[in-house]
C-alpha cells in the first residue's frame, strides 16, 4: 500500500515535470523568435555627424594631474558624451567657425615629465576625432588655460598661439599649410582677441591694447593709450569677443564693462557698470578692499550671445580681489541698453559659463565636482546635469563662437 | 541602589578621610620645619623681590609677543580681508599669512616646506611677487611664489589666494602662469612662498 502510493506520487511528479518542461520550452522558443539571432561581429568606430550648434567642446584641465588634460565632445541636447581627445598639459582648443576642424594646443615631453619638450597644434577631424595634421609649434605659453591664449580668425584661415618662450609673442599659424607664417613679438602684451580675418589685439601691461594687423601680410602693430589701471581694476582675460567684427566687452574686476571695437585702430568706449545696470551702486575697486557687493568672478566667467547682444556674467557677493570666486548667479545683461535682463540663481556655484550661438541657445555652467549643467537660455531653466563629466571643466566652445 | 549601600559607602569614605588628614598634617609639619631650619627670612624676601621685579618684564620677551599675536584681537589693523583672517603658525593651512596670493598646491603639504621644495623637484629661479601682511609683526612683506617643478601636480588640497593677483598680461603679478622657467621640464608640482623683502 505504502509502496503503491509512492509509485503513484512518483508518476504524478513526472507528469508535472513534463508539463513544466513543455511550457518553458514553448516560452523559450517564442523568446528566441522575438530576438535576432546573435551573429559574429566586426569591430568598428562610430563616426559623428557634422558639427551642430548644440554639439560642444568642453575643456578639462584635470589640474590634479595636468599632463592628462582632455577635450570632451558633448551632445548638449541629449547630455551625452560623444568622445574625447587628449589635450596634454594646460591644453587649449579652438574650433573652426564653420565646424570643419578643431585645433588643440598642447605640450608633451619625450620622457613624460622630462626630456625634449614638444609644443603641438594637432588639427582634428570633428567627425572621426582623428588627427589630420600634427603640427609642431615653436612654443606656447604654459599657463592655466584661458580661451584667449589660443584664437582663430573668422574664416578659419589663421590660428593665433600666444607664447612666452622666450619672450611674449603670438605665432600665426596658416591652417591651410599647417605652418607658422610669422611670429609677432609683443613685449609687455599677452593673449589674442581676433577681429575678422585681418588681425587680432593683445592686452598690454600698461592697461592699453596692441593691435596686430595682418592685412598686408607682414604684421603691423599699433598701440592704444591705457584705458584702465591694472593695479586698481584690471580687465578680465575672459572677456567675450564677437569675432566677426571684433567687438569686445572688456569686463573689469569691479564690474565695469568697456565696449571696445577692436581693429588696427581699436576704439574703447566709456565704461558702464554691471551693478548700476542692476539698479545698485557702482562697485568700488582696489581702493576699498573691504567693500562687499555683487561682483563678477570665476574663470571663464562671461559669455556673449551674438545675435541678441546679451552678455552673461557669473556674479557672487564678495570683497574686491575675489575675482576668481565661483559665481552663485548668472546675470544676463543687454549690451545695447546697459540694463540687467535677468538674474539666474545657480544650483551650484560655477567658475565657467558658456553659450551656444543658435536661435534656441543653451547655457553651460560647471561646479567643483566636475559636473556640467545645461540650461535653456531663454527660460533660464536647467535642462540637464551631466554628473562628473570631468575633473576641472574650464570652458566650452560652441559652433560659430 | 538601596539606602543601606549608601550609608556603607559613606562610612568607608569617612575612615579614609581620617587617615588622609593625619598623613597630610604630618607632611606639612615636616616640610615647614625643614624650610625654617634651612633658610633665612632675608633669602625668602630676596626671591620674592626678584620675581616681582623681573616677572613684570616677561610680557616684553619675544615669546610673549608671538603668542599674543595669535589672539582673536589683532594687534595691528589688517589692510585686507585676507590679512584679517590670516594666521602665522600653520603653513599647511590656506590662511597662512604668506599665502595671500598663492595659487596651487602647498609645498608645505607636499613633502617640502614654506620655502623648500619636496625631494625630487627643483625650484624655479623665476617667480611672481605678491605683497602679504604679517599679523604677527604688523609688517607687509614681498613674497616670491616660486614653483617647485619636475613632477606632475602634487595634488594635496589646493589653496587660491587672489589678493593683488592680476591677469597674465601683468606676468609679474599673475598666479596662473606655470612659473617653472629655467627648471628643465616646466611641469608644476607645488608652490613655495619665499620672503624676499620688507614692503612696509
Amino acid at each position: 500500500m505504502r509502496h503503491s502510493r509512492a509509485i503513484r506520487s512518483g508518476t504524478g511528479a513526472l507528469v508535472l515535470s513534463f508539463i513544466v518542461l513543455g511550457v518553458s520550452s514553448v516560452a523559450s522558443v517564442q523568446a528566441k523568435a522575438d530576438e535576432p539571432v546573435v551573429q559574429e561581429e566586426e569591430s568598428d568606430i562610430v563616426k559623428l555627424s557634422p558639427v551642430t550648434p548644440h554639439r560642444i567642446l568642453v575643456q578639462d584641465t584635470v589640474a590634479t594631474h595636468a599632463k592628462d588634460g582632455r577635450i570632451y565632445v558633448v551632445d548638449a541636447d541629449k547630455a551625452k558624451l560623444l568622445g574625447m581627445v587628449q589635450a596634454a598639459y594646460n591644453g587649449n582648443v579652438v574650433q573652426d567657425p564653420k565646424g570643419r576642424a578643431f585645433y588643440v594646443a598642447e605640450t608633451v615631453w619625450s620622457r613624460g615629465n622630462r626630456g625634449d619638450r614638444l609644443d603641438l597644434l594637432p588639427a582634428y577631424d570633428p567627425q572621426t576625432l582623428t588627427i589630420t595634421n600634427d603640427e609642431v609649434l615653436p612654443g606656447r605659453a604654459l599657463v592655466t588655460p584661458k580661451k584667449n591664449d589660443l584664437a582663430i580668425s573668422q574664416d578659419g584661415g589663421r590660428v593665433y598661439v600666444f607664447s612666452m618662450v622666450p619672450t611674449n609673442a603670438v605665432h600665426v599659424v596658416d591652417t591651410a599649410t599647417h605652418k607658422v607664417s610669422q611670429t609677432v613679438d609683443l613685449p609687455g602684451c599677452a593673449l589674442a582677441y581676433p577681429w575678422g580675418n585681418d588681425g587680432f589685439t593683445s592686452i598690454c601691461a600698461d592697461g592699453g591694447l596692441a593691435n596686430v594687423s595682418l592685412k598686408a601680410g607682414k604684421a603691423e602693430v599699433t598701440h592704444t593709450k591705457p584705458f584702465f589701471d591694472p593695479e586698481k581694476d584690471a580687465v578680465f582675460e575672459h572677456s567675450p569677443t564677437r569675432r566677426s567684427d571684433g567687438k569686445t566687452w572688456f569686463i573689469s574686476y569691479s564690474g565695469l564693462v568697456y565696449p571696445t571695437a577692436l581693429s588696427a585702430d581699436s576704439k574703447v568706449e566709456a565704461p558702464w557698470s554691471i551693478q548700476e545696470a542692476a539698479g545698485m551702486k557702482k562697485a568700488q575697486a582696489a581702493e576699498a578692499p573691504f567693500a562687499k557687493t555683487w561682483r563678477p568672478g570665476g574663470w571663464q566667467l562671461s559669455a556673449l550671445h551674438y545675435a541678441s547682444g546679451h552678455l552673461f556674467v557669473l556674479m557672487h557677493e564678495g570683497t574686491f580681489w575675489t575675482h576668481k570666486e565661483a559665481g552663485t548667479e548668472i546675470w544676463e545683461l543687454d549690451t545695447a541698453t546697459h540694463k540687467l535682463v535677468r538674474r539666474i540663481p545657480l544650483t551650484a556655484p560655477a567658475t565657467m559659463l558658456g553659450v551656444t550661438q543658435d536661435e534656441k541657445p543653451l547655457l553651460f555652467t560647471n561646479d567643483s565636482e566636475g559636473d556640467l549643467f545645461i540650461w535653456d537660455m531663454k527660460s533660464g531653466k536647467q535642462l540637464h546635469k551631466m554628473p562628473h563629466l570631468g575633473d576641472d571643466l574650464y570652458f566650452t566652445i560652441a559652433l560659430g563662437e | 541602589m538601596s539606602q543601606s549601600d549608601v550609608s556603607l559607602r559613606h562610612n568607608v569614605r569617612g575612615q579614609k578621610d581620617d587617615t588622609a588628614q593625619s598623613v597630610l598634617d604630618r607632611t606639612i609639619e615636616r616640610f615647614t620645619r625643614h624650610v625654617a631650619g634651612h633658610s633665612s627670612r632675608r633669602s625668602l624676601f630676596g626671591r620674592i623681590g626678584a620675581w616681582v621685579t623681573f616677572g613684570a618684564l616677561l610680557p616684553t620677551l619675544p615669546v610673549e609677543r608671538a603668542s599674543a599675536a595669535q589672539t582673536s584681537q589683532p594687534k595691528f589693523k589688517p589692510p585686507t580681508p585676507f590679512a584679517a583672517n590670516a594666521q602665522t603658525t600653520d603653513a599647511t593651512a590656506c590662511n597662512y599669512w604668506r599665502y595671500c596670493a598663492i595659487d596651487g598646491f602647498l609645498c608645505a603639504s607636499c613633502g617640502g616646506g614654506v620655502h623648500s621644495c619636496p625631494p625630487g623637484t627643483s625650484p624655479s629661479p623665476t617667480s611672481w611677487i605678491g605683497t602679504c601682511f604679517n599679523p604677527g609683526d604688523g609688517q607687509s612683506y614681498l613674497v616670491a611664489y616660486r614653483d617647485c617643478c619636475g613632477q606632475d601636480a602634487c595634488s594635496q588640497p589646493m589653496c587660491l589666494g587672489t589678493e593683488g593677483d592680476q591677469p597674465s598680461y601683468r606676468p609679474q603679478a599673475n598666479n596662473d602662469i606655470i612659473w617653472c622657467f629655467g627648471t628643465g621640464a616646466l611641469i608644476y608640482n607645488c608652490s613655495t612662498s619665499v620672503i624676499v623683502g620688507n614692503a612696509s
